[in-house]
């Protein structure tokens, strides 16, 4: 349980608000590489924190990030042509490159001083492992592009997807840092005991504290020995998991490393990216893996309203629940893992009050992460060292998990399998 | 003509405002018992006085109220299982059963004592004349449960629906205690002054207090057969009754009836109104065709309704689709459906109606008597006593009539035995 003023301040992100400040510490997901196919391509409009921005790739495949509107009267620049390194407002044909220099001013008389005194705002970008990063936050305290082991696996083995939620950041994260869920809200077959999950529904957890957030266990008692799934939160808003073993308790073909990014759009709305990696080379990631993969989280290629990264099964249907489904196959009667995530998240409002709520300790992950969040937010706000902003912190970590019959500890058996291997 | 601030106290049914303070002290319609046709059937979501909760029917048939939002991380129950006696929140797999206690958590470990800490906010139920009522108030004060004549009265001889209706309650409630309007807003033969309601159109309005609210007694003139009186009953908070032992046009109508309306705020800005029908004699069954025809007269038969919801096809998003042509040469609104006539006028009032600006004659003295007895009645609750309307023995026995009072004779004398309920 929270009071109201601390929800306020974790969950709000817009420029100027203290969570804002601290997320901009940070370099973000801005959009799929995919999204921006071609150089002089369409410009995309991009919301992220709360500010409107349009991204383009330039005419040497360089990507700018820019205010959504041309300084000179607010024109959309979305409108702009993207053309000879520059975007080019089409009210009045003031340009300016990805840089944010204004580099040509056609509408005022050769030889202006405008055009020196005029900036458009723009934020750096980086391109790492299928996904297109910005730093929104102050210049002098950029820190090293992002260099999570996915970003380094190669796109034969890594896949990253993209989703809309409707709802605010951390509510969505919170379910992400929960592993004691996935035994009712992701039990698919009704009755089957054989299930890792449904062996043992109340996890024992175990938090650590770490220099990029933490990394968490959840123990759960099965015929053969113990269950063991490491976790990674790395800060400020990314989870890592394995799913190297099955639901059946059989090495999944292929095993991967799964995780997602929550990337604030503003206060009420966020994108998931989904990420996907091999954890070893002979676990590559074919088109078929991936769709198979993709299908079972709910948002395979017929699940998404077409051009959009809205799910087809949404709020506004009450996510197709099918209500005989829920009486015989599965506990939710919706289809799709990250669907039923998406049915409980958004259902919880646009901001989850979390003054009302009453928490056990299989949510201790989630007070963990709380605690955590708020700290960097004084800490930033002092000017301290911020976990999981050096990529030295982070760079060699992996999330596993396994089923360890020695009776050995799960730190001696799975030492190996934590550590980076791209 | 109120004050701004006596129109906020009457108007507003949030938690905590005294007017939702006041509305609280009594049993309301949560919902239709149709709408929860089986246990263990698909949870229900409802809005109720601002307040977001999910109503189920368990295993029992017995019907749960509660929060919408589980008390563990507040996910939302409408998802929930409904399954062997309780509902189940699919987040976690925490159950709760119709009372809001916590009968299972199987995501702590056995023997947690969080279990029985947890409570999930619960309102009590009970079921009579097709209605789900709640009483959402203090638990000290639960009053004795609704016993209108029309809810003791069999299946066979009523008939209850609900509309949709898209302002604050209480100028929906106003709009029922106003018997003038209809010699306008639903006159429906222009040109056709035989019409009882068209021979006086400034009905004489005469409003006695009692302990359940008033009885209101309006009387149209006409002439040598004597006078048309209608005794419309205002029960506290939020239910009008009437009668329609008369024809339109005179005489004994072939299907004589009661009438009623209760309306409950959804929020501020919302409200359901459930429209209860009732055959006047036991000898008369309400057949489903009488009803089909009540119901279609009044704008919401089946066909009139947006399929799935309780919503009007003819609402303020097309103007009720108003037909001038027909407001020149038929009717006097141009819009079909006599409650749809009402909700034109009262959802044009924007969602809570400015009574500052208004200026009120001697045929709106039903409609002062009933806000000066709902601002007493807030002001009683608020010092913790106990308002008009509460007790059963106060409104269980009384009926609204209508009839043709020949000149020179006293209507109490006419109507004594009429008065009374007859179930």
């Amino acid at each position: 349980m929270l009071t109201v003023e601390e929800n306020e301040r974790l969950t709000r992100v817009g420029p100027g608000t203290p969570m804002g400040k601290y997320l901009r510490r940070f370099w973000w997901p801005l959009c799929l590489s995919t999204e921006l196919p071609e150089r002089d391509g369409a410009p995309l409009r991009v919301r992220m924190m709360a500010e409107d921005l349009i991204a383009f790739r330039d005419t040497e495949g360089n990507v700018g990030l820019v205010d959504a509107y041309c300084p000179h009267r607010r024109a959309p620049l979305f409108f702009g042509r993207n053309e000879e390194c520059g975007l080019r407002c089409v009210y009045h044909g003031w340009k300016f490159d990805r840089h944010g220099d204004c580099v040509d001013m056609p509408s005022e008389p050769a030889g202006t001083t405008l055009q020196a005194k005029v900036k458009i705002l723009a934020y750096p970008t980086v391109e790492r492992g299928g996904v297109i990063w910005t730093y929104m936050g102050p210049k002098e305290s950029q820190p090293e592009p992002p260099d999570y082991e996915w970003t380094r696996a190669p796109a034969t083995h890594r896949y990253v997807s993209k989703t809309f939620e409707n709802c605010n950041w951390l509510q969505a994260m919170e379910g992400g840092l929960d592993t004691a869920h996935s035994s009712f809200a992701h039990n698919n077959k009704l009755g089957d005991r054989a299930n890792l999950r449904q062996h043992d529904r109340s996890p024992t957890l175990e938090v650590e504290r770490t220099d990029y957030g933490y990394y968490y266990v959840s123990t759960r008692n099965v015929d053969a020995g113990k269950y063991h799934r490491v976790y990674h939160y790395v800060m400020p808003a990314q989870q890592l998991r394995a799913s190297i073993i099955g639901y059946e308790g059989v090495r999944n073909k292929p095993a991967r490393l799964d995780g997602h990014i929550w990337a604030p759009i503003d206060d009420f709305t966020t994108h998931v990216y989904n990420i996907m990696c091999a954890p070893h080379p002979e676990d590559e990631l074919t088109p078929q893996a991936v769709e198979t993969r993709e299908r079972a989280a709910g948002r395979g290629k017929d699940d998404s309203i077409p051009g959009t990264f809205r799910l087809k099964r949404n709020q506004s249907n009450d996510y197709m629940i099918d209500r005989q489904m829920q009486k015989t196959q599965n506990f939710t009667g919706i289809v799709g893992v990250n669907t039923q995530d998406f049915a409980l998240q958004e259902g919880m409002g646009a901001i989850c009050d979390r003054s009302k709520e009453f928490l056990g300790t299989s949510d201790k992950a989630i007070v963990a992460l709380r605690r955590l969040l708020l700290d960097a937010v004084a800490t930033n706000e002092k000017g301290g060292t911020l976990r999981g902003l050096d990529p030295k912190t982070y760079r060699s970590v992996r999330a596993y998990d396994r089923v360890v019959t020695t009776g050995e500890s799960w730190k001696t058996a799975m030492a190996k399998d934590l550590v980076a291997l791209w | 003509m109120l004050t701004p601030a006596e129109n906020e106290r009457l108007t507003r049914v949030g938690p905590g405002t005294p007017g939702g303070n006041f509305l609280r002290r009594y049993w309301q319609p949560a919902c239709l018992s149709s709408e929860l046709p089986e246990n263990d059937g698909t949870p229900l979501r409802l809005r109720l006085m601002g307040e977001d909760l999910i109503a189920f029917r368990d295993s029992e048939g017995e019907v749960g109220l509660v929060d919408a939002y589980c008390p563990h991380r507040r996910a939302p129950l409408f998802f929930g299982r409904n399954e062997d006696c309780g509902l189940r929140c699919v987040y976690h797999g925490w159950k709760f059963d119709r009372h809001g206690d916590c009968v299972d958590m199987p995501s702590e470990p056995a023997g947690t004592t969080l279990q029985a800490k947890v409570k999930l906010l619960a309102y009590p139920t009970v079921e009579k004349g097709g209605v789900v009522w709640t009483y959402m108030g203090p638990k000290d004060r639960v009053p004795p449960e609704p016993d209108y004549e029309w809810t003791r009265i069999p299946p066979s001889h009523c008939h209850v629906s609900k509309t949709f209706e898209n302002c604050n309650w209480l100028q929906g409630l106003e709009g029922g205690l106003d018997t003038a309007h209809s010699s306008f807003a639903h006159n429906n033969h222009l040109g056709d002054n035989s019409a009882l309601r068209q021979r006086d159109r400034a009905p004489k309005i005469d409003v006695e207090r009692t302990d359940y609210g008033y009885y209101y007694v309006s009387t149209r003139n006409m002439g040598g057969e004597g006078n048309y009186v209608r005794v419309y009953q205002y029960w506290l908070p939020a239910q009008q009754a009437r009668a329609a032992t008369m024809g339109w046009f005179g005489g004994k109508d072939d299907m004589p009836r009661m009438d009623g309306h209760i309306w409950v705020p959804i929020d501020d800005a919302t409200t359901h109104v459930y429209n209860w029908v009732c055959s006047y004699i036991q000898s008369v069954p309400l057949t489903p065709e009488r009803v089909h025809e009540h119901e279609e007269r009044f704008g919401r038969a089946t066909d009139d309704v947006i399929a799935g919801t309780f919503r009007l096809k003819r609402n303020q998003s097309n103007d009720y689709m108003i037909d001038r042509q027909m407001q020149k040469t038929q009717n006097f609104t141009g819009i079909v459906g006599i409650n749809t006539q009402d909700f034109a006028l009262q959802e044009g009032m924007g969602s809570v109606v400015d009574r500052s600006k208004e200026f009120v004659g001697t045929s709106d003295k039903a409609i002062v008597a009933m806000r000066r007895l709902l601002l007493e009645a807030i002001d009683v609750a608020e010092k913790g006593g106990e308002p008009r309307g509460l007790r059963p023995e106060t409104y269980r026995h009384v009926r609204p009539h209508d009839n043709l009072v020949p000149p020179d004779a006293d209507w109490r004398e006419q109507f004594r035995e009429e008065l009374m309920a007859k179930w």
